[in-house]
């Protein structure tokens, strides 16, 4: 078990949890306007293409995508109570709960993962790879795009949040969260949730806008 | 050194809703997002994607109070948070506006009736 260093600046650990709680928010937020460019372009293009997004939205497998979005809320609350339960001391169910999310991360990966087969063998590939014949116009080639640089990042999210939660695991597993001094395994908890408010509104954008 | 009153402004008040409240949140998130899809089948065009987008925002909102602690978390907290939330709805909106009036600059003439 690795004990809380208080670095020198700081009176108190939990004054040092208090700035870096407001770090991580502060990195939370520089996040979500990573994600604004990206809504914002689809806006525009949607507001242009308003057919063509259509058409093209149901190419989208929204069983998949469906299924995701009540994996990652689910995943959202596993980690929550992870939490919980390193407040009440409970460090087997803090590592089974913590295993649970990543399980379900992965699951989230791999569905989108095959869900980018499937299009992909389509012809539904971005930009200029785009192949498929029976819908050529345009717009239907921004919404694709878009589908990818989109569903891209934030699948670059989730996979950063599993090493992270990875991580966590571990350290969880070896004692070094208290009720007291869990800063790491709460921030890690804050940047997994983000990756769920992102896909909430990615899901009703691109999978059900038919 | 800390001084006792210093460990007033903590955030130990800010523990979440507990267990029972973490899966009552969970509970809404689910029929939220079902009602989502159920409301995508029935309402189409604009008007859907209106109504998909209000849900996620009250599914978004569930999630940042509860899971995220901030409901009852420090205030400076909410601020952070809402500023970017605020600018991320002032730029898509920006560009809504552009793209949506840009027919109407599209008629603008000169006084001899020439496009501009």
């Amino acid at each position: 078990m690795t004990p809380p260093v208080v670095h020198v600046q700081y009176d108190s650990l939990e004054r040092q949890h208090v700035t870096a709680r407001l770090g991580m928010w502060v990195f939370l937020a520089s996040e979500s306007l990573l994600f604004a460019g990206l809504l914002a372009l689809y806006a525009a293009y949607r507001f242009a293409y308003p057919a063509e997004f259509h058409a093209a939205s149901a190419h989208a497998n929204l069983v998949i995508g469906t299924v995701n979005t009540y994996v990652l809320l689910t995943s959202s609350l596993t980690v929550a109570l992870a939490i919980h339960a390193t407040r009440r001391g409970q460090r087997r169910r803090t590592v089974a709960l913590l295993l649970a999310t990543i399980a379900l991360g992965l699951a989230f990966d791999v569905l989108k993962a095959i869900e980018y087969a499937q299009h992909l063998a389509e012809g539904l590939a971005p930009g200029g790879y785009y192949t498929h014949d029976a819908l050529p116009a345009r717009g239907t080639v921004l919404y694709v795009t878009l589908y990818y640089l989109l569903t891209g990042l934030h699948a670059l999210h989730v996979t950063g949040g599993l090493a992270v939660l990875a991580w966590l695991t571990v350290r969880a597993q070896r004692g070094d969260f208290t009720p007291g001094a869990h800063i790491a395994l709460e921030l890690g908890g804050l940047y997994w949730h983000l990756v769920d408010l992102v896909w909430i509104f990615l899901w009703p954008l691109l999978y059900l806008i038919g | 050194m800390a001084l006792p009153h210093e460990t007033s402004d903590s955030d130990s008040h800010s523990r979440g809703p507990g267990a029972r409240g973490y899966a009552l949140v969970w509970i809404a998130l689910v029929a939220l997002a079902t009602l989502t899809l159920l409301a995508s089948r029935a309402v189409t065009g604009s008007g859907g994607l209106v109504l998909a987008l209000a849900i996620a925002g009250a599914k978004a909102a569930l999630v940042a109070a509860f899971f995220m602690h901030l409901a009852g978390g420090r205030p400076i907290h909410r601020i952070v948070f809402g500023v970017a939330v605020a600018f991320i709805v002032l730029l898509v909106l920006g560009v809504l506006a552009d793209v949506g009036t840009r027919s109407i600059a599209s008629s603008y003439v000169d006084e001899l009736g020439r496009p501009l």
